[in-house]
């Protein structure tokens, strides 16, 4: 079942145009990411599913129903802000029962739910403590347990978690999905770090100047970006990007390096311009399975304990290499680099889209 | 050795900021001939207790009541009218939102005495000055609301509009989120601005001089001018009265000293 439509969605701020055609749809019990550097819309477009900003033209349902033009307390949405929003003069157990105060609940439906929602999420003992008296992670906690309570159609995160230490994010990322898969609830989560989206979201939906570049399974960008832009945004380290031009042969050859070539033949046009793709982790320094080779040039070593970041130079562009363990190599070195070419992308170079 | 020289100029900046008071204190207790004596005495050899006879003869608690009146109804009427209109200003952002603030602003440098002689006009034209208190308070709501306005708006700006966001989500209406939320965590914003603008209305002179005819319905600061003779100088008499006037006031400002400057100074940090 559908649970949230957007259908051909735009947003103009005064000459601005905000969002542009989107199209998104979520189905019931699912977890979404949106995705983007910043300014991309995302956020812009978690405020129009909550109500807070008035959409230009296009159509948004909540199980079923459009929205447009109602006013927040008529979508049966919970939103978690950034900076939590607490209220600062209620303490614990008001702000997380206030939308139940407003709607008149019974005392004891509201305090039972309360209590209910403090214990998931480990607030029992702070339901008397002002949000001022709290530390960082346990007013997120607050902010989630404000949502929770009301049992909501829709949960809606706004990069909730970027305001945490990075020991603590990472824990509170195993928590929300956990929660998340208990209230069988449909989520949309913002958030510009592509790490919690991959390793949160079911579904997820890359933004870039108020357009949908990409959506999918996280794995499914990964493996298939659509563009170079959702190629390098998906992955960390980011994938290596390198220049160059079909051959008549059909062959690639890199640009600045007329001598090394690349036996894929995949029946590109002479002259046409790509960008090859190698994701860091896809490149090694031996041989492996129907590969090819190029030179390159050792020009540092990043080391981070398990994970090694060699640092190469191919026909004068940087290229990064992700090496698990620590190889035996230095700065300086005249290496081969080897990819399987099953794991090259390429690129258009004029429409950047995949080739 | 720098935070003693600094801790010198502050006490001496402070001694000459508080003489005048003293001075008014220290004359109401003197006797006439005294006040005259060259060189002058700074403290009272023969101190004259007048406060209960000037209070009488003058007829202060009536002035004070009507000062008093003035002053609440000006404070009720500003902070009504003033509150949603700062509100909306702190959350609306466009053109015409900057032209209303700098015509706000520009309303403050309109001093009373050129307000004055249109005011009369009006009001005696459509039969206001029948009731003058109401006269004066009108007319010094109109002088202080910009000040309030201005202020208010100040407060409202520091409470982050997620906070109101929060609330709507949370199933609140706008006017909810107004008297919930915003209301509660603008109010010592609100309160210092409503002490201000009290205080400015109960020592209002211009007003009440120029639309009060009846003496009985006169304020304190115009039954000062009682003293006023051709040749006045019943300094202790007039110094006495001033400090019965200004007495409730400063006590009032102690009191709420610390909030005072905590909300004029709010904002620097949260």
């Amino acid at each position: 079942m559908l649970q949230i439509e957007i259908d051909h969605l735009n947003k103009h701020y005064g000459g601005f145009h905000a969002l542009k055609d989107i199209n998104i749809s979520i189905k019931q019990g699912s977890f979404v990411a949106l995705v983007g550097p910043s300014g991309c819309g995302k956020s812009t477009l978690l405020r129009t599913l909550a109500g807070l900003e008035k959409t230009s033209s296009g159509d948004v349902r909540i199980a079923g129903q459009s929205v447009i033009g109602k006013p927040p307390r008529e979508r049966d949405v919970a939103m978690v802000f950034q900076s939590y929003a607490l209220y600062p003069h209620m303490d614990v157990e008001h702000n997380m029962n206030y939308s139940m105060r407003l709607r008149r609940r019974p005392k004891e439906e509201i305090a039972e739910r309360t209590r209910t929602a403090a214990e998931t999420l480990g607030l029992g003992n702070l339901l008397d403590r002002l949000p001022k008296a709290l530390s960082g992670g346990q007013r997120q906690r607050v902010a989630m347990g404000r949502a929770i309570v009301r049992n909501p159609k829709v949960f809606l995160f706004d990069e909730p978690l970027s305001n945490l230490d990075a020991a603590l994010r990472v824990h509170m990322r195993g928590e929300i999905r956990k929660l998340h898969e208990r209230l069988n609830a449909t989520s949309v989560y913002v958030t510009h770090d592509q790490v919690e989206a991959m390793t949160m979201a079911d579904h997820v939906v890359v933004m870039r100047a108020g357009v949908v570049e990409q959506q999918g399974s996280p794995l499914d960008l990964y493996d298939r970006p659509a563009n170079r832009f959702v190629a390098g945004f998906i992955g960390s380290p980011a994938m290596n990007f390198l220049p160059a031009a079909a051959a008549s042969n059909g062959a690639l050859v890199l640009d600045n390096d007329g001598t090394q070539q690349i036996g894929l033949n995949r029946g590109m046009t002479h002259g046409r311009q790509l960008w090859i793709g190698m994701r860091p982790e896809h490149l090694s320094l031996k041989p492996c399975v129907n590969d090819m080779a190029i030179d390159a040039t050792v020009t540092g070593i990043e080391s981070t304990g398990s994970m090694t970041f060699v640092v190469l130079e191919v026909a004068s562009q940087p290229v990064v290499l992700a090496h698990g363990g620590r190889p035996e190599t230095r700065k300086g070195d005249q290496v081969r680099l080897h990819i399987s070419l099953d794991d090259l992308h390429l690129f258009d170079r004029e429409t950047e889209l995949a080739a | 050795m720098k935070r003693y020289i600094l801790l010198i100029i502050g006490l001496a900046m402070t001694a000459i900021y508080l003489f005048p008071l003293y001075w008014m204190y220290l004359t109401a207790l003197k006797s006439s001939t005294e006040i005259f004596q060259y060189p002058p005495t700074f403290w009272p050899a023969d101190t004259q207790w007048n406060f209960l006879e000037v209070w009488k003869s003058r007829g202060m608690g009536r002035y004070i009541w009507n000062s008093l009146l003035i002053a609440v109804g000006v404070t009720i009427l500003a902070t009504t009218l003033g509150t949603g209109c700062a509100y909306v200003l702190s959350r609306v952002r466009n053109v015409w939102i900057e032209i209303a603030l700098f015509a706000i602003l520009m309303m403050q440098v309109l001093p009373s005495s050129l307000m004055v002689t249109p005011i009369f006009v009006m009001f005696n034209q459509i039969g206001l000055l029948a009731s003058p208190r109401i006269a004066v308070i009108l007319a010094q709501t109109a002088k202080v609301l910009p000040l309030y306005i201005v202020l208010c708006r100040a407060t409202f700006v520091q409470v982050p509009r997620e906070l109101e966001e929060a609330a709507l989500v949370d199933g609140s209406s706008r006017i909810g989120a107004f008297f919930h939320i915003m209301l509660p965590l603008a109010r010592n914003g609100i309160l210092v601005t409503s002490v201000l603008i009290f205080l400015q209305s109960f020592g209002e002179y211009v007003y009440a001089r120029s639309l009060i005819a009846k003496n009985e319905l006169q304020t304190a600061t115009v039954g000062l001018q009682t003293f006023m003779g051709p040749n006045a100088n019943d300094w202790n008499g007039i110094m006495t009265y001033a400090a019965i006037y200004v007495t409730p006031i400063l006590i009032v400002f102690m009191l709420l000293q610390r909030r005072i400057v905590s909300g004029l100074t709010a904002g620097a940090l949260k």
